[in-house]
């Protein structure tokens, strides 16, 4: 309970301070899994857990929008999933004062087996909407995916487009002050993407805020006021976009010429800006 | 609210096979009965009659593996969704058990048709059980708790679970009465929290059926220590479970 709870009091959205969180590494196909255990059992092997992010601490004010910029293996998604509250801080703490609503792969939360209807009131209750509020919002949601024609029949085969475009609606229904929100969701035709910017501008209009982490610089330079830059996530610096966006440029192309970074965890500890 | 929400949810589930939650209870009755009474013949074996005898065992007993052995698999089923899940966690263990009761429930009919066959009506205190009902529930969600969390910390556990859930059909009484064990293993018998469920659920038709009140007792006092355990490991466990997701 405690991971989703809401302090009222909180000055910011959401506020990090100091956090950070150990993630298993990604099992590598080496052996099979049962020998794998069997030599952690006897000791052979430790269960290796890796910082994902470090030493974050950064706070996203009311109406604000703040970008997550960083690259693959940097700790966006962890970042991401601590302010929404379904990743618990190994070592400091996340608070927030409302609910924020977490859209990281949400795509892959629908279920092939049940109608489009359904998954709708499946998505709803996982982001914490009761059946009635999702009801009312059943009507919304078919029009803005554009699935009326398919509303009642199986997802089944339905594309990965279609599957996207029903996460996004959504999700965007909910009245929520808040959204932590993944590139991943912002795949789909150029229409439906524009659509969905509008009407995240009308939120943002509106109040709204949202922690926004993705690859396309445009998105950052269109919507967000402050920049969050992550390095390797051991380092996390409050900047301006434009910064950010060069900074990890420069990141990126002292990658390419040598070190690999992707699971080693100590990014290159440069003091902020 | 919660509760309701995840059970209109799990609505869609049933109506895919409903039949079926009435048809393999039966079965398995029908099975246990042809094997005992018919071809053994065993008339000293539990109460008569002994279809009845078994059926009201037999359900809640199917309650129970279903629930503990889904409980094993949830996170790793629930896979992704976890992370997008604004729910409590916990919600994840109680919506398998309420599924899986809710399937219990429906699968009542099966009783009464028992009854009816065997024209054998139940006294007035078969309103223990909706208690037994309860009780159960109280055990199986702080087992299914302790199950769940410790599954994502040792994934073998699935297996050892459903070895010990094989034991413990033969060491409840299910298919037999614990009066028709030697009395000095009776106490030691007793110590099975099911002991106390089952005996719930038979004593509006065999009133008369020698269960200790001690083994209620323990029933009830050991469903509210595994709560409690279940839900602290649980809280330890939390971060561990959000992370596999």
């Amino acid at each position: 309970m405690a991971r989703l709870s809401v302090n009222a009091g909180l000055d910011a959205i959401v506020a990090f301070d100091d956090a950070g969180v150990r993630m298993p590494r990604r099992r590598r196909r080496k052996g099979d899994g049962r020998r794998q255990r069997l030599r952690r059992i006897a000791g052979e092997v430790k269960r290796d857990e890796v910082w994902r992010l470090r030493h974050a601490t950064f706070s996203l004010a009311e109406g604000e929008s703040l970008a997550v910029v960083g690259g693959k293996g940097s700790g966006r998604e962890a970042l991401l999933r601590l302010a929404a509250g379904t990743l618990m801080p190994d070592e400091g703490t996340v608070q927030r004062r409302v609910p924020v609503i977490p859209m990281i792969e949400l795509a892959k939360a629908l279920n092939r087996g049940y109608t489009v209807r359904q998954n709708i009131y499946i998505v709803g209750a996982y982001l914490a909407m009761t059946p009635d509020e999702v009801g009312e919002k059943v009507g919304w949601i078919a029009s803005f995916a554009g699935v009326e024609s398919i509303l009642d029949k199986y997802l089944g085969t339905a594309p990965p487009v279609i599957r996207q475009r029903l996460a996004w609606s959504i999700a965007m229904a909910i009245d929520a002050r808040a959204y932590a929100i993944e590139q991943v969701l912002i795949v789909g035709e150029r229409d439906f993407r524009q659509k969905c910017w509008t009407h995240v501008d009308l939120k943002r209009e509106d109040g709204v805020s949202f922690l926004l982490a993705s690859d396309s610089q445009k998105q950052f330079r269109r919507f967000c006021d402050r920049a969050v830059l992550l390095d390797g996530g051991s380092v996390v610096t409050e900047t301006s976009v434009g910064e950010a966006i060069a900074r990890l440029r420069e990141i990126r192309r002292s990658q390419q010429s040598g070190a690999p970074t992707d699971d080693s965890p100590e990014g290159s500890a440069d003091g902020p800006v | 609210m919660l509760v309701l929400r995840d059970l209109q949810r799990q609505y869609t589930k049933f109506r895919l096979g409903y039949l079926w939650t009435l048809l393999e209870p039966l079965g398995m009755s029908l099975v246990l009965w042809f094997v005992f009474s018919v071809l053994l013949g065993a008339r000293a074996l539990g109460q008569q009659p002994y279809v009845l005898f078994l059926t009201l065992a037999i359900l809640p007993w199917w309650w129970f593996t279903k629930g503990i052995t889904a409980s094993t698999r949830v996170f790793r089923r629930a896979g992704g969704q976890l992370r997008v899940s604004l729910l409590p966690t916990e919600v994840w263990v109680l919506r398998v058990i309420l599924v899986t009761m809710v399937e219990f429930v429906f699968s009542l009919p099966v009783v009464v048709l028992a009854m009816v066959a065997t024209q054998y009506w139940p006294g007035p205190l078969i309103v223990l059980y909706p208690v037994a009902i309860l009780l159960q529930f109280l055990l199986m969600y702080g087992l299914a708790l302790l199950v769940a969390a410790g599954s994502v910390v040792i994934p073998d556990l699935a297996r050892i679970v459903r070895i010990v859930l094989r034991a413990m059909f033969y060491l409840s009484p299910i298919i037999y009465s614990i009066s028709n064990i030697p009395e000095a293993v009776q106490p030691l018998a007793a110590l099975n929290p099911l002991v106390g469920v089952f005996g719930l659920y038979r004593i509006g038709f065999w009133p008369d059926e020698h269960v200790a009140a001690g083994a209620f007792a323990v029933s009830i006092g050991l469903s509210l220590v595994i709560l409690l355990v279940g839900v602290l490991v649980f809280r330890r466990l939390e971060p561990r479970i959000l992370k596999e997701a």
